[in-house]
């Protein structure tokens, strides 16, 4: 299923970007993030734990970028499953960052996610409510997180 | 798919709440009456090592009539006993034919109020039902005990006012006043979850509509209701227009899901003309009876 959102950010792209390619930033936003771990220069592995009703299912997944053109835009890989493999994982994700101003930018993001096993009970209506919901609560923490001054600059 | 560790049977609601609170947050469940948890332990939806069964607690069980002449509906009452208590009768009659159309009578007499409200999948029966109803849900936890109104415990998709280590002991019921209540629910088979579900609560007296309680099932992320709809049809004396009006809102509001079931704009075409038709038996039945 095909996942997007957009949101608008009150700072610079280059200062948005530095956040978007920190992992530990990345942690405290990504809702459900448990742990952000580099495993090379271009690869990542994540705890993610994901909640729906009394399924709660704790991914551990590998993010791989595929692409990185600076200030601009990122793409990557998921792949996952839960650690019994209940249910499994992968996504193709592209995050693209656009200056609308000098001090606005916006945030775009896709992913093209399956998610088979367990969660796949909830069927793709629920999960893209789920989804969507989500993205509003990433944006939020971000926007808090990037106006706080919590990112050394 | 690890083994169940253990299953603890306690025989009070403190001591459930300290078995739910001393064991391992996320793999320790309440089980009240299985319809729903052990269905999805046999389909390896969840994986508990930790069950703390609530069937040995008194307290929780079955109907009592509280001083002020309300109800309190212990959490573990199987949705067979409810629909069948003559007392859910005037404006409480929406709970009782509810708990008569929720599954089929094996899931009834196993199912319980308290499991399925906790559950809250938005378009099962009771949650519409107590909305309409006005009904307020008592929660035990670590810091005792609370009461939250029914129209604020349901907050998402699968998601309640529950927080961490609290669970649902009862619900609680206004006296009953004169009027009537009625639940209907659209579905694909006998059975089945609702695709819309329609509840609704009216306190009638000397002909006029001193409460009106109409809530949605089925349409969103949590029972679909709106003080200004009950407002309308209230004033309105349940009309037809009132009903229109109050139907129109309610679509204008909903937050459907495409699933199996029907389509999102399907949904919202059917709310309007199920919400004028629980108003016109109403006011039928209103017109015979008053």
């Amino acid at each position: 299923m095909r996942m997007e959102g957009r949101f608008e950010v009150g700072a610079p792209r280059e200062r948005v970007w530095r956040c978007i390619t920190d992992a530990t930033l990345m942690v405290a936003c990504i809702p459900g993030c448990e742990e952000i771990e580099p495993v090379d220069a271009r690869s990542y592995r994540a705890r993610v734990l994901v909640e729906v009703g009394p399924i709660k299912a704790r991914f551990n997944l590998v993010v791989e970028v595929t692409e990185e053109l600076p200030f601009d835009r990122v793409a990557s890989v998921t792949r996952g499953e839960e650690g019994t493999r209940a249910s499994m994982l992968s996504a193709d994700n592209l995050v693209t960052l656009t200056e609308l101003g000098p001090e606005l930018t916006e945030v775009r993001y896709s992913s093209e996610v399956s998610v088979t096993g367990r969660l796949a009970k909830y069927g793709l209506g629920m999960m893209r409510k789920r989804v969507d919901r989500l993205g509003v609560q990433f944006a939020e923490r971000f926007r808090e997180r990037i106006g706080s001054g919590a990112l050394s600059a | 798919m690890s083994a169940l560790a253990r299953l603890h049977r306690p025989a009070t609601v403190e001591e459930a709440v300290r078995l739910l609170a001393g064991g391992d947050g996320e793999r320790t469940r309440l089980l009240a009456g299985g319809a729903t948890l052990v269905a999805m332990l046999n389909a390896g939806l969840v994986d508990p090592a930790e069950l703390v069964s609530l069937a040995a607690v008194d307290e929780l069980r079955g109907i009592g009539t509280l001083p002020d002449g309300g109800l309190r509906i212990g959490a573990m009452t199987r949705h067979r006993e409810t629909a069948a208590d003559v007392r859910l009768a005037g404006t409480l009659a929406v709970l009782r034919e509810a708990a008569a159309r929720i599954a089929n009578p094996v899931v009834r007499n196993m199912g319980t109020i308290g499991g399925s409200i906790s559950f809250a999948d938005p378009a099962a029966d009771y949650p519409p039902a107590l909305v309409a109803a006005d009904a307020a849900v008592e929660i035990a936890g670590p810091q005792g005990r609370r009461r939250v109104p029914a129209r604020e415990f349901f907050v998402d998709w699968y998601a309640t006012a529950l927080g961490p280590n609290e669970m649902v002991t009862a619900i609680l019921l206004a006296p009953r006043a004169p009027g009537l209540g009625s639940y209907d629910k659209l579905y694909r088979v006998a059975g089945d979850y609702a695709i819309v579900s329609v509840a609704l609560s009216v306190a009638w007296r000397d002909g006029a509509c001193a409460r009106a309680g109409l809530a949605v099932g089925g349409c969103g992320p949590r029972p679909l209701h709106l003080d200004e709809a009950d407002e309308l049809l209230r004033a309105g004396r349940l009309g037809a227009q009132a009903a229109r009006r109050a139907g129109e809102l309610l679509a204008a509001a909903a937050d459907p899901l495409d699933d199996v079931r029907a389509s999102a704009a399907y949904r919202r075409r059917v709310i309007p003309r199920m919400v004028e038709r629980a108003l016109a038996a109403a006011r039928d039945e209103l017109s015979r009876t008053a």
